[in-house]
């Protein structure tokens, strides 16, 4: 008998009548690693709440088919004795600390207090693992201190020390920078030689695809594909169920190449040798150059938040239209620019321009119809029953009378395609819903610049492309978008300007091809490339190669 | 972190006394007074406070507390000195203003037991973890529930005063003033408050699921990382004080019967 078992599982939440699992068989067989993909709303983080019993004790509903973990009843046995056997890891670290600790080490022997484990036995688990999770450092820390790669990695710890038999990793890397994405992926590589099985949900395709024995694609609730990582991806049509195979598998699909079982390779250890010495590349090359007047301008700007500690150390920054991103490591002072040019912040020295005009005096609410900030978290400003209202709000704050405000937030909600969402409650809405919703209410204020903080989290493929269409359009619409990212993808496909930061300083600026081709400048920034553009030179490739097109149009392949 | 709690370890021996003690303390010095009823037992519960407070280093932080609340003591003085209903010896007058012996007692009485309780509590607050009260309590037979409420207070309430200005942050961007007129400010105050309540019953539902998995719901046996490592005379003081407020009692009986 496999370890988890799962046989017709169909289940549908209170108050919906559509049904978030159905049909769902699998087996899952001890010390094996199962990714989960599909697009948001799928079912992924249904069907890991059903494997420990949240689905059906906690969130009720109506339940039907089994789920048998070591021949338990994940319907019936408490989540508590589940919870021996099953662990669970979500998106959001700072929701998993009990808070009720003030050092780590006592979070993370939470659990262990509640198994009745005896003390020297939770001393030796806690300093095993805090070991091995490289946290031990911090075990006299108070956890809401740390940062977020951290503090995930004292979730995960706290629940490894319960031992459990299998741990469920649901998106764990989502709401991280890539460091901190970095560091709970380490762990992951850890878990993986240890034995335990993992079950991971996951967006970033890429680790899915090196790390899983088997893949399930969920669609609308229901199972798609099963099958190795090579038999899923390579699957025809999957693009369709909202899932973007890795730029490898992309690419060698249009190529052709194949492994000699008949699937494509899904990372670059399988395609490099099927690829090197076959491909060549020809060098594109371009400058970025400034297009239109300046918009804003940032005077040899400095910033702390505590005396003698800068956070931005003389920052000089012309914008002119081009769409630009600003990436780097947390706290090499993104947000705390953003915030400055918004007005949120004021400079400790320096100035900030708009239009040519000195913002010192003007308060972030009157700068509003000019800059526009949408914040990472949606829920931090929805407060109307209605979306439309939401939407409403910030166009009734700046004066604009009530039928053109309604107008403007129609067609904010047309652009975000929630125009069906108009009359619904936000909260009813999913979180990547809810962000469009956040989105929406910033340009429907017709702002001349609109600076986007971390848009991509939480979205899925299909909302990455839907932003990236947007940008389009509000820089069509003669909009400045400036935007923090930690997507290098996304940097690669949708921006004409790069800025790089790093230490409070811009170490490096210009077009994506002149920002990406700078390794000393990534390197000392701790960021990576994006996707195709580490394939391409993986395969020998000097310069930079941006998209999948120009890829395969700058590349010659002999067959 | 910034933290709400008013304990900080100081080092002094206090701060290694069981909290349970200076529940028994605070017991006393909030009971025996009004059992032996003379105005000098409030004086002398005041002054074994501040004897207790001293030794611990701890007065200072204990004195913020104090002045606090001697608004509402001068208002009930200048209230009960003027208005009680059982004034009839003048002892002074400010101008057109006659102050009442009687009543000025009753709200140095008042005064008394507000300073006394305040000062009987800081030694507890000031001096012992909200963490370590909580687990002895649970140890001791309280819910876990109850005990897990106690210590979480003071971590989620600051975070939640993170999570406002974040809030303020996000409405201001949309255009909201925040500032100036208080009319502006009560505007503002829906926007405002309603993402706070929201997020944090979001934040809340996911945080009982972290719980649930942890083990948290379960009934069965729990065990603890630390033992509290008792206070040479912990079990001694408590013993005596609860002989004391035993001996206020006894003594209080037979004056009346007498």
């Amino acid at each position: 008998m496999a370890y988890i078992e799962i046989e017709n599982l169909k289940y549908r939440y209170p108050r919906t009548d559509r049904l978030a699992l159905d049909g769902i068989t699998l087996k899952i067989e001890k010390g094996s690693f199962l990714g989960i993909i599909g697009k948001n709303g799928s079912g992924k983080s249904t069907l890991a709440s059903a494997i420990i019993g949240l689905v059906p004790q906690f969130y009720k509903g109506a339940y039907g088919g089994s789920v048998r973990i070591d021949g338990l009843d994940a319907a019936k046995v408490p989540v508590t004795e589940l919870a021996r056997k099953v662990g669970l890891v979500f998106q959001n670290p700072f929701n998993q600390l009990s808070g009720a600790k003030d050092k780590v080490y006592d979070e993370v022997c939470f659990g262990m207090q509640n198994f009745a484990i005896a003390p020297d036995e939770m001393a030796r688990r806690a300093d095993d693992i805090l070991k091995r999770l490289g946290i031990y450092e911090f075990r006299d820390r108070n956890p809401f201190d740390l940062s977020g790669g951290q503090m995930q990695r004292v979730a995960i710890a706290s629940i490894l020390v319960l031992n459990p038999d299998v741990i469920i990793l649901d998106e764990p890397t989502s709401q991280l920078d890539p460091a901190g994405s970095e560091e709970v992926f380490r762990v992951v590589e850890k878990l993986r030689e240890s034995g335990i099985t993992v079950i991971m949900i996951e967006q970033k395709i890429d680790k899915i695809a090196d790390y899983s024995d088997s893949i399930l694609l969920l669609d609308d609730g229901r199972m798609i594909a099963y099958g190795s990582p090579s038999e899923v991806l390579s699957m025809d049509g999957i693009e369709s169920h909202g899932v973007l195979p890795p730029a490898v598998t992309r690419i060698s699909r249009k190529l052709s190449i194949r492994k000699p079982d008949g699937y494509l390779p899904v990372n670059i250890e399988e395609a490099g040798p099927l690829m090197k010495g076959r491909i060549a590349f020809r060098d594109i090359s371009d400058k970025s150059r400034s297009t239109g007047p300046e918009m804003l301008r940032a005077e040899d700007l400095f910033f702390h938040y505590r005396e003698g500690l800068d956070v931005l150390k003389g920052v000089n920054l012309s914008f002119d239209a081009r769409p630009t991103a600003i990436i780097g490591q947390n706290g090499a002072g993104k947000t705390t620019l953003a915030k400055l040019m918004k007005g949120l912040l004021k400079p400790s020295s320096g100035k900030i321009l708009f239009k040519g005009k000195d913002t010192a005096g003007a308060t972030a609410a009157s700068l509003a119809p000019s800059i526009g900030y949408v914040f990472q978290n949606p829920d931090d400003q929805i407060f109307k029953p209605r979306v439309i209202d939401e939407v409403m709000f910030g166009p009734l704050n700046i004066g604009m009378a009530a039928e053109k405000a309604k107008e403007k937030a129609s067609a904010a909600l047309h652009m975000v395609k929630l125009d069906n969402a108009m009359n619904r409650n936000p909260y009813d809405l999913d979180l990547h819903e809810r962000k469009m919703v956040a989105l929406a209410s910033v340009i429907a204020m017709e702002p001349d610049v609109i600076i986007l903080d971390e848009p991509t989290i939480a979205q899925d493929d299909r909302g990455k492309d839907m932003i990236r269409g947007i940008i389009k359009e509000l820089h069509k619409n003669g909009m400045l978008v400036i935007s923090i990212l930690h997507d290098m993808d996304l940097v690669a496909l949708s921006f004409d300007r790069v800025i790089v930061m790093a230490h409070g300083q811009v170490i490096k600026d210009g077009s994506p091809r002149e920002v990406f081709s700078d390794s000393q400048a990534l390197m000392e920034a701790g960021l990576e490339l994006p996707h195709v553009a580490s394939l391409a030179r993986a395969l020998g490739d000097d310069g930079i190669k941006l998209s999948e097109e120009e890829f395969l149009s700058s590349c010659t392949f002999t067959g | 972190m910034k933290s709400i709690s008013l304990y900080r370890d100081n080092g002094t021996w206090l701060c290694r006394v069981h909290p349970f003690t200076k529940l028994m303390y605070i017991a006393a010095a909030i009971l025996c007074p009004p059992i032996l009823g003379s105005l000098w037992a409030y004086a002398a519960a005041i002054v074994v406070d501040i004897i207790i407070l001293v030794s611990a280093k701890s007065l200072k932080r204990a004195k913020n507390l104090i002045i606090f609340s001697f608004t509402i003591i001068l208002t009930i003085f200048i209230i009960k000195g003027l208005f009680d209903a059982e004034n009839a010896t003048p002892a002074f007058a400010i101008g057109p203003a006659v102050f009442y012996k009687e009543g000025l007692m009753k709200a140095l009485r008042t005064g008394a037991v507000i300073i006394n309780m305040l000062l009987s509590f800081s030694i507890l607050v000031l001096t012992s973890k909200p963490e370590d009260i909580a687990d002895e309590m649970e140890r001791h037979g309280f819910s876990p529930r109850l005990s897990y409420v106690i210590s979480s207070v003071f971590s989620i309430i600051p975070q939640m005063m993170g999570t406002m200005d974040t809030i303020t942050d996000a409405q201001r961007s949309r255009g909201m003033e925040t500032e100036g007129s208080l009319g502006k400010r009560m505007k503002a105050f829906i926007p405002l408050i309603t993402p706070v309540v929201t997020s944090s019953l979001i934040n809340t539902r996911e945080r009982a699921i972290a719980l649930e998995v942890r083990g948290f719901g379960g009934k069965g046996k729990r065990s603890y990382l630390r033992t509290w490592q008792k206070h040479r005379g912990d079990k001694a003081m408590t013993i005596s004080l609860a002989i004391l407020i035993i001996l206020a009692s006894i003594w209080r009986v037979i004056v009346w019967l007498i």
